[in-house]
């Protein structure tokens, strides 16, 4: 572009008069006006979201106020008088989300470690598409899913389903585990105990470990599952949605890391692991919070698995933490209201769904402008290397 | 730290890293498999007589001999079946009559030995009891009698789903009342529901859920001339209903009826493609335009900064957010159709893949050689000149790419939908109907039909019939996206 300007100065040919010279800049100043307008459609479409939808949130306001929307959470839309408390529907919109992100962001992660690191190139080829596909699949099919095969699943086998899970996730982590801390534990010691020290702190570790894990598994078998269609759901087919954001785009991060620094620290006798966890991930670590900040907002922002999957009961959970519970999110609350509240255009019931919307457009937008700093950071520390 | 334990913790990564991709797989094959295989059973199914019968008469396809001597055969098959219902009701309106007899007879005693007056009390006291005995009696039997007739009820509705209403009876409204069971798996299911009787049972321990118990339904029979109907029922179903493989491609061609109970799903198919085309004649001329400013000629700065950021914070709204917004803007203030509509539904999504399509296009003019430009400007040509002549016929796989990937993105979006253009049951449109009238569509029809259908058991394979269809067209286009980066990635290399 640069270059391009300077070997034909400002466009200028040499054999045009100066009028012809004056039209053709004048012509290409409009046309790169036009180009400008309508590039920034895309500014007047943000702007017009804000204030359309802002424009009917604030009647919502001014009639009911602020108090009761962020700190009940009685919601009857319906009743009489009606009450709009929105409390539990935020909850639930957390809920649902920090589920999908503790589901998407370790698996996302390690999948993009393995995806730049580990794996060899030919295989990366093949393990693309699967990642394409699964971000390409409507999420309306994902909500079918989660509703008519996982929702009678879990239903009927959850407790064995999450025991076996427990096992497979926690088996091989405590395997790891025990080895390692009876390593670190044993350190110290002199140079003769230690084989003996490792053996027996390790048995003792692997023990605790092994009940620890049985219990754990006992306990999510003998877990009542009253109905399928819960956060626990909604979390998983999200989290399973939000993966392939957050696999590419830390996959990218973890490739923007140059190539000299981990062959530096191989040449320092460091095991690819350590590599991975002590250099690519702090190198890469504004670009793979940018990428657990998009996956967030995948999950946010989400209306139809959410929808059908989560059971859309408007109360906070007993115990606050239990997944096994229903729960309503301000996506699927905005498109399952609106059907009813469409008749009464105009009152309180329509505009509450507006200052929801409202809510979720100001979340997505400082989630944003988060994940734009993150990007810009490691940007900044990329090209400061 | 050990050498060993070092090399473990690594080997230990590697696992977890391979066993993450292997989820990942694995999670797509879990959700891919039963789509696939019982969306499949939309196309290719056991259909029955009934069926065959529909397909003449209401679609006209078919061979007009074939069915009637099929039906022919049907009908013999299940004459005793009817019979053994008449029988049944004969025995039924028998015992009503000697019930009355008795009733009668009953009172008439009664009176009899109300005017004995002058009784002993012993005597009085046994005639007393041996009428309570007999009345005792007779309202058992009028009981039982009552119970067998709602059992009945019960039994013949269950044989019309199934086997479709009595020959000779009046032909009812509804489709799914005029003809049994057309699918031999659901037939099955109702040929399940007649042989028995779903109870649920409380367990000893309250906090246990309830248990499902099945019981005969021929118990509720037993001793009666109906016995025998279970068995024959049971063994001769698939005369009944002959059963043949059928291969039903049409479900993609045909119009809906009766609530999806019966044909295809074309409106929902068409609706589908016009949103999609309405949203990228939108979205695709704004979005390359601003692609080739931003990296031809905007220089980077401050309004590219904003540019960017704007971009992005559109990408990142949220879906249903969009579909507010087309109710409140294009619908509401902008008054494009009087109330939901293709046109407005297409300029929803449109705004939805907008920045989808400027990143794209961006990346595609991006990778175009600078050597290409360079080479035009330099043999005298305007920019604009190259830019049009030179640079985009370039890009012009990479931004197709970018161009269908964002298609399948605007093919299955729900969410802004909702409030602007998708209804649930409607006639395929015309294209210049779609300016003003909302379309059923895929992705709507698929939240709709498994959440809010009267019936949603029954019509499951048309469900996953829909869900097979949008996943393929969303999975073919972007197989189709990855093919042709392929070729263009080897024409670069080459």
């Amino acid at each position: 572009m640069v270059s391009s300007d300077r070997l034909v100065p400002a466009g200028r040919s040499l054999l045009l008069s100066y009028r012809a010279d004056r039209m053709r800049r004048l012509g290409s100043l409009v046309g790169q006006s036009i180009l400008l307008l309508i590039t920034s459609s895309s500014i007047l479409a943000v702007l017009f979201i804000f204030y359309f939808i802002g424009r009917d949130a604030i009647p919502f306001f001014q009639a009911e106020g602020f108090r009761e929307f962020f700190t009940s959470a009685d919601w009857y839309p319906s009743g009489d008088p009606p009450a709009y408390g929105a409390l539990a529907i935020f909850y639930g919109s957390a809920m649902v989300t920090v589920g999908a992100t503790l589901v998407a962001v370790p698996l996302g992660v390690l999948a993009a470690l393995c995806l730049s690191d580990i794996l060899p190139f030919s295989i990366r080829q093949m393990v693309k598409p699967v990642i394409e596909i699964l971000a390409a699949i409507p999420s309306v099919a994902f909500g079918f899913f989660a509703l008519v095969v996982f929702a009678p699943l879990l239903q009927e086998h959850g407790g064995r389903l999450l025991a076996w899970v427990g096992w497979l996730v926690g088996g091989p982590l405590a395997v790891l585990g025990v080895v390692v801390l009876s390593d670190l534990a044993t350190a110290g010691l002199p140079e003769k105990l230690r084989a003996a020290g490792r053996g027996a702190i390790g048995l003792v570790l692997a023990v605790v470990a092994f009940v620890g894990l049985a219990r754990l598994g006992d306990f999510f078998h003998g877990l009542q599952i009253v109905t399928g269609v819960n956060a626990l759901n909604a979390s998983i087919i999200l989290g399973i949605m939000a993966l392939p954001t957050v696999v590419s785009v830390s996959e990218d991060a973890l490739q923007a890391v140059g190539r000299e620094l981990r062959e530096g620290s191989y040449a320092l006798g460091a095991t690819r692991a350590e590599t991975l966890v002590r250099v690519v991930i702090p190198a890469a670590a504004s670009g793979i919070s940018a990428a657990v900040i998009l996956g967030v907002m995948r999950a946010v922002g989400e209306t139809m698995v959410v929808w059908m999957a989560s059971g859309n009961a408007a109360h906070v959970p007993e115990p606050w933490y239990d997944f096994l519970a229903s729960v309503r999110t301000l996506t699927a609350n905005i498109a399952g209201d609106m059907g009813e509240a469409d008749q009464s255009l105009g009152s309180s019931r329509y505009h509450v769904l507006f200052a929801m919307a409202l809510c979720l457009l100001a979340v997505s937008f400082a989630l944003n402008m988060l994940s734009e700093w993150a990007v810009h950071r490691s940007r900044k520390k990329m090209r400061g290397q | 730290m050990r050498l060993g334990t070092r090399k473990l913790i690594d080997r230990g990564m590697t696992a977890l890293g391979i066993g993450s991709i292997v989820l990942l797989a694995a999670a797509l094959l879990v959700f891919l498999a039963p789509i696939v295989v019982r969306g499949l059973g939309a196309f290719v199914f056991r259909g029955t007589i009934e069926y065959r019968q529909l397909t003449l008469e209401k679609f006209g396809r078919g061979d007009v001999d074939a069915v009637e001597a099929e039906q022919a055969e049907a009908v013999e098959a299940r004459r005793p079946v009817y019979e053994m219902l008449s029988a049944y009701k004969k025995e039924l309106a028998d015992g009503h009559e000697s019930l009355d007899e008795a009733k009668k007879q009953f009172r008439a005693d009664r009176k009899e030995m109300r005017r004995h007056e002058g009784l002993a009390d012993q005597q009085r006291a046994d005639a007393q009891a041996e009428l309570d005995r007999r009345e005792a009696e007779l309202d058992r039997r009028g009981e039982q009698l009552a119970k067998h007739e709602a059992s009945l009820v019960e039994l013949e509705e269950l044989i019309r789903e199934l086997l479709g209403p009595e020959p000779g009876q009046s032909v009812p409204v509804l489709w799914r009342d005029q003809y049994g069971q057309t699918r031999w798996d659901r037939a099955q299911v109702k040929l399940d529901q007649i042989l028995n009787v779903e109870t649920w049972v409380d367990q000893d321990d309250p906090d246990q859920p309830r248990v499902r118990v099945l019981v005969p339904r021929a118990d509720a029979f037993e001793g009666t001339t109906l016995a025998p109907l279970f068995p024959y029922i049971e063994n001769n179903a698939e005369a009944m209903l002959l059963p043949r493989l059928t291969f039903y491609w049409r479900f993609l061609t045909d119009t809906s009826f009766d609530a999806h109970f019966f044909g295809g799903i074309w409106p929902e198919i068409l609706g589908t493609i016009y949103l999609t085309l309405g949203a990228m004649l939108f979205a695709v001329p704004m979005g390359v335009v601003a692609a080739i400013y931003l990296v031809e000629y905007a220089r980077e700065g401050f309004l590219v900064r904003v540019l960017r950021t704007f971009i992005n914070t559109l990408a990142g709204v949220p879906s249903i957010v969009f579909g507010l917004f087309g109710l409140a803007f294009f619908i509401s203030t902008m008054h494009v159709s009087p109330s939901k509509s293709v046109l407005a539904g297409s300029m929803t999504l449109a705004m939805l893949i907008l920045p989808m399509v400027i990143r794209a296009s961006e990346e595609a003019i991006r990778a175009v050689p600078a050597t290409y430009k360079e080479a035009a400007l330099s043999l005298g040509a305007s920019k604009w000149w190259a830019v049009l002549t030179v640079i985009l016929p370039a890009a012009l796989p990479g931004v197709l790419t970018g161009i269908v990937i964002s298609m399948g993105r605007a093919a299955g979006e729900t969410a802004p939908i909702i409030f602007t253009a998708a209804v649930s049951v409607g006639k395929p449109l015309w294209p210049w109907e779609a300016l003003s009238q909302p379309t059923p569509a895929l992705p709507w029809n698929i939240y709709n039909l498994a959440t809010e259908h009267e019936a949603v058991d029954e019509i499951r394979h048309v469900q996953y019939g829909m869900v097979l269809t949008l996943v393929l067209l969303v999975l073919l286009l972007n197989a189709a996206a990855i093919v042709m980066r392929a070729r263009i990635s080897k024409k670069l290399r080459a």
